[in-house]
């Protein structure tokens, strides 16, 4: 059997899952670029977005679009929730001790979301429905050309947010050199307050983008929030592009390694990359603003 | 004034007390029959066991109304074990402490049974396990441990009939990472090539945590073109199932697909969607309550305990609560027939002896080689049509 064969369509279903990572990893970048928290409920923010829009479209009966809306602007609010009962309390902690803290809000979001709206998963109707395209040898679903397109909106939203406003800019003064941001007048706690509802919010998006492709249950978000903090890591940790560049490499990667190995083994190939990057090129693959080049 | 307001409350306090200790004496006249009951009540499977648990109620509160078992009420202990294999065990270690618990219900899911399974057996308890269970713990011939659900191997057999009466030469079977959905393909493979069939198991297989299949199943699509494979089986169980269907059918691959017994739930439909339909698979009854033969010997069984879960929860039964019945009623019937003093020992012999009882998913037969109780005929095939279970009939092969 000719491996080569199988490459179109193996990259056309890693790019779907692809732009899904990259999704996860710029919520992970968007809030610490303004806190340099490592937010471990982010998973379970795309989680949500998935399961709030099913419970607004099959229980409240609301329009797909419109429950699409109210889901993301809930997933926000929990997102502010968050940041007020979880994190501005423990402001003056260290990182590790808020690190724990969101490993704490994550697992409780999820249990809270399993006992409100049930533990079987659960799957949106696709964004407009048909059959699978097929290019050539390969066919895509309509859903994953959705995917795409939105996460390419997201990214040039998210860049002028940060590069183009001052309120981004504040945001990553923040974090950057709290000293200067002080000087500057720049209230701290309300950046990141802001941070969590924009992180809170791509995810929602996420959530509801996959959810009709890839079923979401109220435990799915761990290993979302895991995959999109690889993928961030590995494409700089910090930077829009480097998320999005690091989701799509990881999608591929996964998707591809099933030429040469198992499938079993599939989940231990993001594993592996990390690992490789961590002792290659630290940085990831376009560098990151907070870790220092001189200490490698 | 305040003292008499003190004897008063003193007074109606003592009255209370009496009443609170003496009333159970004239409500049970004999001492109830304790059942532990070890579940999935949190975690993946909450759904799912809470209609068992429904289920089991309702049963038990009808048989007590009924003046229980010669007078004794049937008493459920529920206790969560949260999908955790430390507190499966802490849980029957819990219940085998009780000299009134006589048997154990549950776990439900494979991968908790050994543990249970192992506990039971050393502390002389009957195990009650709702799942069937992989080859290598049905291998240890257990004495204490009894399942309920239909075995691997009758699913097997039951689906080759299937496959023969479709006339499917080649299958192709794509298995999950676990033992059960493994024992459930190379039993496909052993009987389907008794009868004449080439079955060809995947080197790939899929975790039942996987998302997307996709990649899996784009090997596997030279396969099904190059072998020219009849039928794609799915020996999987949960969100897989339905995962697959999608998969394959965005790949443009048109062939049939068979599923397990673990395809006949709503939720899988509803996750599936219009790739479920045309998806095959042999059952349990309780999927079909309302399509079984006229003369079915467990019609009369499924038809009454689905109007009472109808009347009581506002939904009809499912193979879940089905299960949940055929426990109750096992337990039920093995009390009656003890011999002399209800002890965890006479109730497993009685057990271990139940013969002919008609239940929701069959008629169960228990004997000392056999604790799986039932048999390929209480099994039937069901294809989903217009996002529903639909009973297919073949003449030779019912």
């Amino acid at each position: 059997m000719n491996l080569w064969a199988y490459i179109p369509q193996l990259l056309a279903s890693g790019i779907t899952i692809g732009a899904i990572y990259a999704l996860v990893a710029l919520g992970f970048v968007t809030i610490s670029r303004a806190s340099q928290i490592i937010n471990f409920a982010q998973g379970e923010f795309v989680m949500l977005g998935g399961i709030i829009t099913f419970f607004l479209l099959k229980a409240v009966n609301l329009p797909y679009p419109f429950a699409a809306l109210i889901a993301i602007v809930i997933v926000i609010l929990i997102g502010f929730m968050m940041h007020v009962l979880v994190i501005y309390p423990l402001r003056k902690a260290s990182v590790l001790i808020l690190l724990m803290a969101t490993l704490g809000a994550s697992i409780f979001l999820s249990s809270t979301s399993g006992l409100i709206f049930g533990t079987l998963p659960k799957a949106l109707p696709p964004f407009s429905s048909g059959s699978p395209l097929s290019i050539g040898e390969i066919s895509v679903l309509p859903q994953s050309i959705w995917i795409l397109l939105s996460t390419f909106v997201l990214l040039i939203l998210l860049h002028l947010l940060s590069h183009r406003t001052v309120l981004g800019k504040a945001m990553e003064a923040s974090s950057t050199d709290p000293l200067g941001a002080d000087l500057l007048g720049i209230s701290r706690n309300l950046m990141v307050f802001l941070a969590f509802g924009v992180g809170a919010g791509v995810g929602a998006v996420a959530g509801i983008l996959i959810t009709p492709i890839f079923f979401t249950s109220y435990s799915s978000g761990t290993i979302l929030g895991l995959k999109g903090f690889i993928a961030a890591v590995l494409g700089g940790w910090g930077k829009n592009s480097g998320a999005i560049l690091g989701g799509f490499v990881l999608g591929v990667a996964e998707a591809l390694s099933l030429v040469f190995i198992p499938s079993g083994y599939k989940d231990a190939v993001a594993f592996v990359i990390l690992l490789l990057i961590l002792y290659f090129r630290p940085k990831g693959i376009l560098g990151s603003p907070f870790i220092d080049s001189r200490r490698w | 004034m305040t003292t008499f307001k003190g004897k008063g409350f003193l007074f109606s306090f003592l009255v209370l007390i009496f009443v609170a200790w003496a009333s159970p004496a004239y409500v049970a006249e004999k001492s109830p029959y304790k059942i532990g009951v070890n579940l999935e009540f949190t975690g993946p499977w909450a759904e799912v066991t809470k209609t068992m648990k429904n289920a089991m109620v309702l049963e038990v509160e009808r048989i007590n109304k009924m003046g229980g078992v010669d007078g004794h009420p049937i008493e459920l202990i529920f206790e969560d074990n949260g999908f955790d294999l430390t507190r499966v065990a802490a849980n029957i270690t819990k219940f085998t402490k009780d000299n009134k618990i006589i048997a154990v219900v549950g776990p439900f899911e494979d991968n908790l049974q050994a543990t249970s399974r192992a506990i039971a057996e050393r502390e002389k308890i009957t195990n009650i396990i709702i799942c069937p269970s992989n080859p290598q713990v049905r291998a240890l011939k257990q004495k204490w441990a009894f399942n309920i659900a239909q075995s691997d191997i009758i699913v097997s057999q039951k689906l080759v009939d299937l496959s023969l009466a479709r006339k499917y030469k080649k299958a192709l079977v794509f298995h999950a990472a676990h033992p059960l959905a493994q024992s459930l393909a190379e039993y496909y493979k052993k009987f389907g090539e008794e009868k004449g069939m080439k079955v060809i198991i995947s080197k790939e297989t899929h975790k039942p945590t996987d998302i997307d299949m996709t990649p899996q199943l784009i090997k596997l699509k030279p396969i099904i073109e190059k072998e020219k494979i009849d039928v794609f089986y799915a020996s999987t169980a949960g969100p897989p199932g339905p995962i697959i269907c999608r998969n394959l059918r965005t790949l443009g691959v048109k062939t049939p697909i068979l599923g397990t017994h673990a395809f006949g739930f709503g939720f899988i439909i509803a996750l599936g969607g219009e790739a479920m339909e045309g998806v095959e698979f042999g059952a349990g009854k309780p999927v079909v309550p309302d399509q079984l033969d006229e003369n079915d010997p467990v019609r009369p069984v499924v038809t009454d305990f689905d109007k009472r879960m109808r009347e009581r929860y506002g939904v009809g039964i499912d193979q879940i609560a089905g299960h949940a019945h055929d426990a109750i009623s096992l337990i039920e019937d093995a009390l009656k027939r003890c011999q002399g003093k209800v002890t965890r020992s006479t109730f497993r012999d009685a057990l271990e002896n139940t013969k002919g009882l008609k239940n929701c998913h069959g008629v169960y037969n228990y004997s000392p080689t056999d604790h799986d109780g039932l048999s390929k005929t209480d099994m039937v095939f069901i294809r989903i049509e217009g996002g529903k279970f639909k009973r297919v009939r073949f003449p030779r092969f019912e």
